[in-house]
């Protein structure tokens, strides 16, 4: 009697805990996949299994920090993995010019693509849905026109760009592209929570119409928003193509529904005004620890695919009741 | 004066009509314009063609009208193509190498499992607080993850009065445009009357302009609700029926699924009902659906490469977009 009451308190109290901190709830569930992945495959429990669940997670945690910014705002971008491919088949096509041009031509694609995003979006007022699937079907098209024609040529990385995404220092331990996500995970946290930008993402999120009263030009922050998704999007697409040495037109497909649940698990509302990147880091590494886990158990697609699903609606679900109940 | 009065009366109902779906009438426009321009744009315009595109044109239909009647109840489902996946799966796997009349019967069964299968979705939304959007992102998987481990590789088959039901003709090639003109009718026909005219259809567009009024209005949100995802479903399922009857096989790739469910919404938002809600009328997806399917033979006819087709099919809905919102921009400016 008294150690079910006794039982019951811990249990309330870890419940508020978990209420006013879920990054320490989220921080659990990660924790939790990582000793059932080790369970399945002790090696995993390892430098090595750490950091190769670290590279996987440092590409979809930053394509996820584009969605994060985006659905703050109340938008979202559907054709972030299409920016991605595209960045990466430029920047492969440009090798020969050097690391730094290839770079920056990538870059750019998701700079251009961004803003035209963001001037359909916050000027033409097109739903962020459609605006970004029609532009995906325009760069998937044009790619495919364009691998045909002045895109013809290496789909190769340069050395640097492999290096950058896969190569590791300190005695083969830290990865690069981990640093890398690091420091893009600080400066985003700094835009997001120092910044007036920052706050504005949030405030055009919960009113627009309260912001644009206040005299903020709304349509300035969401086209902003939109242009640093995109290069988020280019970075994150240049990992990607660096880690597997070549570049095709499915490079970063599997990424979209993903880059979507990290954010959402990590706790952003997809109707804009809450949320933050720290949660959506650990949403992040959650799903690549998931799909590590779903690797080792060596099944078939179509059981890692019901897994994923079923996993990615429990965790969102746990989140939502933890919210309603505050 | 009497009669002056009455022609006023219908001159009025007649005007309200045209402002209150100008858009549905606008796209219908558009499709006559571009069927118009496919005629004259090809050597010889016949059945043979209209038998393509309308049969070509009932998977994106019937998905499309499905997303249609979940936004309008305030959703959306980006599960739907998953579910063609689902539904073209099972249906190809077990309807292989049976009489017609077993074919039917496990056509009744599917749209009813995937009707249930849907709705229970709807439900989990209701009942979980989770956005639609990423309770069906998560459930895409499950069902396309499903249809995988039903069919693991492209094949299977169906009997061939069963693809005759579909196509008008019993090897899928030619035949006669009536059935697949009238498998487009009597569904729209159905989902349109039962949104207009039914007391659930109503309360769906109450539902999905507001939900909490509708709810102090008395209105069951949840029925409504659950009864927009299973129709969705059961549209979805219409849809993987037809794919398995157009191609005679069943393809359980992921990709599919993906293109299947974005170009619904593209129907939807072309076809005139806004993502926000408790809007808009069903028959307009119709054309939209059609319109995005006759792209293509419409490029190709002009020369234009395949790639540059994509290219153009997202530049016209991102444009067509971009003019209705310039129009509500102008009208909010004015008001």
């Amino acid at each position: 009697m008294v150690d079910s009451a006794a039982a019951t308190t811990v249990r309330a109290r870890l419940a508020a805990k978990a209420r006013a901190n879920p990054s320490v709830a989220l921080g659990g569930v990660c924790l939790l996949l990582v000793l059932v992945t080790g369970f399945i495959e002790p090696e995993y429990l390892s430098l090595n299994g750490a950091r190769s669940s670290l590279l996987q997670a440092a590409p979809l945690g930053i394509l996820a920090g584009a969605q994060t910014i985006l659905m703050l705002t109340g938008g979202i971008d559907l054709s972030v993995t299409m920016i991605a491919t595209g960045s990466a088949y430029v920047a492969a096509s440009q090798s020969s010019h050097g690391a730094a041009v290839a770079i920056l031509m990538g870059v750019a694609v998701g700079l251009v693509v961004g803003a035209a995003n963001g001037i359909g979006v916050a000027v033409f007022r097109v739903n962020p849905l459609i605006m970004t699937l029609a532009m995906s079907g325009i760069m998937l098209g044009t790619f495919t026109a364009w691998t045909q024609t002045i895109l013809r040529g290496s789909t190769q990385v340069a050395p640097f760009i492999k290096e950058l995404a896969a190569g590791s220092f300190l005695g083969n331990r830290l990865p690069y592209s981990v640093v890398l996500w690091a420091v893009i995970s600080l400066i985003l946290i700094w835009l997001l929570r120092r910044t007036g930008w920052g706050r504005l993402l949030y405030a055009v999120g919960d009113n627009e119409t309260a912001v644009r009263l206040a005299g903020v030009r709304t349509w300035q922050v969401r086209i902003a928003a939109y242009i640093a998704a995109g290069i988020l999007g280019s970075i994150a697409g240049i990992l990607l193509a660096g880690r597997t040495g070549a570049v095709d037109l499915q490079l970063a497909n599997a990424f979209l529904l993903p880059s979507v649940a990290a954010a959402v698990i990590g706790g952003t509302s997809i109707f804009g005004g809450v949320g933050g990147y720290t949660g959506t880091i650990l949403g992040a590494l959650i799903l690549s620890v998931l799909t590590s886990m779903l690797t080792f158990l060596n099944v078939g697609q179509d059981i890692q695919q019901l897994v994923y699903g079923t996993i990615v609606l429990a965790l969102a679900w746990g989140y939502a009741g933890l919210a309603n109940r505050e | 004066m009497n009669r002056d009065s009455r022609a006023t009366v219908v001159f009025n109902r007649a005007g309200l009509i045209l402002s209150r779906s100008g858009w549905t009438l606008g796209v219908w426009l558009l499709l006559l314009a571009l069927l118009i321009w496919y005629a004259n744009l090809i050597p010889r315009f016949g059945e043979f063609q209209i038998t393509s595109i309308s049969k070509n044109s009932l998977p994106l239909v019937y998905l499309a009208l499905g997303q249609a009647i979940i936004v309008i109840a305030g959703g959306i489902d980006l599960s739907l193509g998953a579910l063609l996946l689902l539904s073209n799966a099972i249906a190809a796997r077990f309807m292989a190498d049976q009489p017609f009349g077993a074919v039917l019967v496990i056509a009744l069964l599917l749209i009813g499992l995937v009707a249930f299968l849907n709705g229970m979705t709807g439900y989990v939304i209701r009942l979980s607080g989770v956005p639609d959007i990423v309770v069906t992102l998560a459930t895409s998987y499950i069902w396309s993850g499903l249809a995988l481990w039903i069919l693991p590789s492209p094949g299977g088959g169906t009997a061939p009065e069963f693809r005759w039901l579909f196509t008008g003709s019993e090897s899928g090639i030619g035949g006669t445009y009536v059935l697949p003109v009238l498998m487009m009718i009597i569904p729209a026909t159905v989902v349109f009357l039962l949104s207009r005219r039914t007391r659930l259809g109503l309360s769906m567009y109450a539902v999905g302009s507001d939900s909490n009024i509708a709810s102090l209005a008395g209105l069951g949100v949840t029925r409504a609700k659950v009864a927009s995802y299973a129709l969705g479903g059961a549209l979805a399922a219409l849809a993987g029926l037809a794919t398995v009857a157009i191609t005679g096989t069943g393809d359980p790739r992921f990709s599919v699924g993906a293109n299947a469910t974005l170009n619904s919404v593209a129907a939807v938002v072309l076809g005139g009902i806004a993502l926000t809600g408790g809007t808009g009328l069903v028959l307009g997806v119709v054309a939209a659906g059609m319109i995005l399917i006759m792209l293509n033979p419409i490029l190709s006819a002009m020369g234009i490469n395949p790639n540059n087709a994509q290219i153009l099919q997202g530049v016209l809905i991102a444009i067509v977009m971009m003019i209705g919102g310039l129009v509500t921009l102008i009208r909010e400016r004015r008001t």
